[in-house]
């Protein structure tokens, strides 16, 4: 009896807060910005400064932002699209970017250059973990 | 020396994210970030000089 409460309790779904998406979308949008929301001040500035510093030297050491173009060919438009993906976690790093059309030339020529893109996909992935993160915690299912 | 300072700072930053992603207290959390520094740092050298020694040419 006790047993059959347990496991019906446990495939009950549990319903995510409203607050819990903006939390996740600030997160995604400013780095940092959902934990600062939430008073998670270390987390915020640990996590948060880390893909804004990832992303800064990114730029700095001559990597490039990817964008579709409209010019790819069949499979070729998953060799733009998957990096952009990752790009674009950065969230409005990337769409401030975009706008004011900076990084999204390439600069081989530059010896940093591979580096420089490095930092820039790992740390729209890194966002993504981040924003994760700020949703898990406004969601109730971390601390 | 270039390659692994910025080696370096790219371990750090996502070390710092894994570490404060992760699940646990917060003594855990700091050995998590310490040991996934060491892991790329360690991973790093060890197939640096794997492919030292390969005779690419």
């Amino acid at each position: 009896m006790v047993a059959n409460r347990i496991v019906k309790e446990k495939h009950e779904p549990v319903e995510t807060p409203r607050v819990a998406w903006l939390m996740g979308l600030a997160a995604w949008a400013v780095p940092g910005a959902g934990h600062l929301l939430q008073r998670r001040w270390l987390r915020a500035a640990l996590a948060g400064g880390s893909v804004w510093v990832m992303f800064l030297l990114g730029l700095w050491l001559g990597g490039h932002l990817y964008a579709l173009t409209g010019n790819e060919q069949g499979f070729g438009v998953l060799l733009q699209l998957l990096p952009m993906i990752a790009n674009v976690g950065s969230g409005l790093l990337y769409v401030v970017c975009w706008v004011a059309n900076i990084g999204f030339a390439e600069q081989a020529q530059i010896s940093t250059y591979e580096y420089g893109n490095t930092f820039l996909l790992v740390a729209g992935l890194l966002n993504y973990l981040v924003a994760l993160d700020a949703f898990d915690i406004a969601a109730g299912r971390k601390k | 020396m270039k390659h692994l300072f910025w080696m370096s700072v790219f371990a750090v930053l996502t070390a710092v994210v894994f570490g404060v992603a992760a699940k646990g207290t917060e003594r855990q959390k700091l050995m998590y970030g310490l040991k996934v520094f060491g892991e790329f740092l360690a991973v790093a050298l060890i197939l640096g000089w794997i492919l030292y020694f390969i005779p690419f040419r």
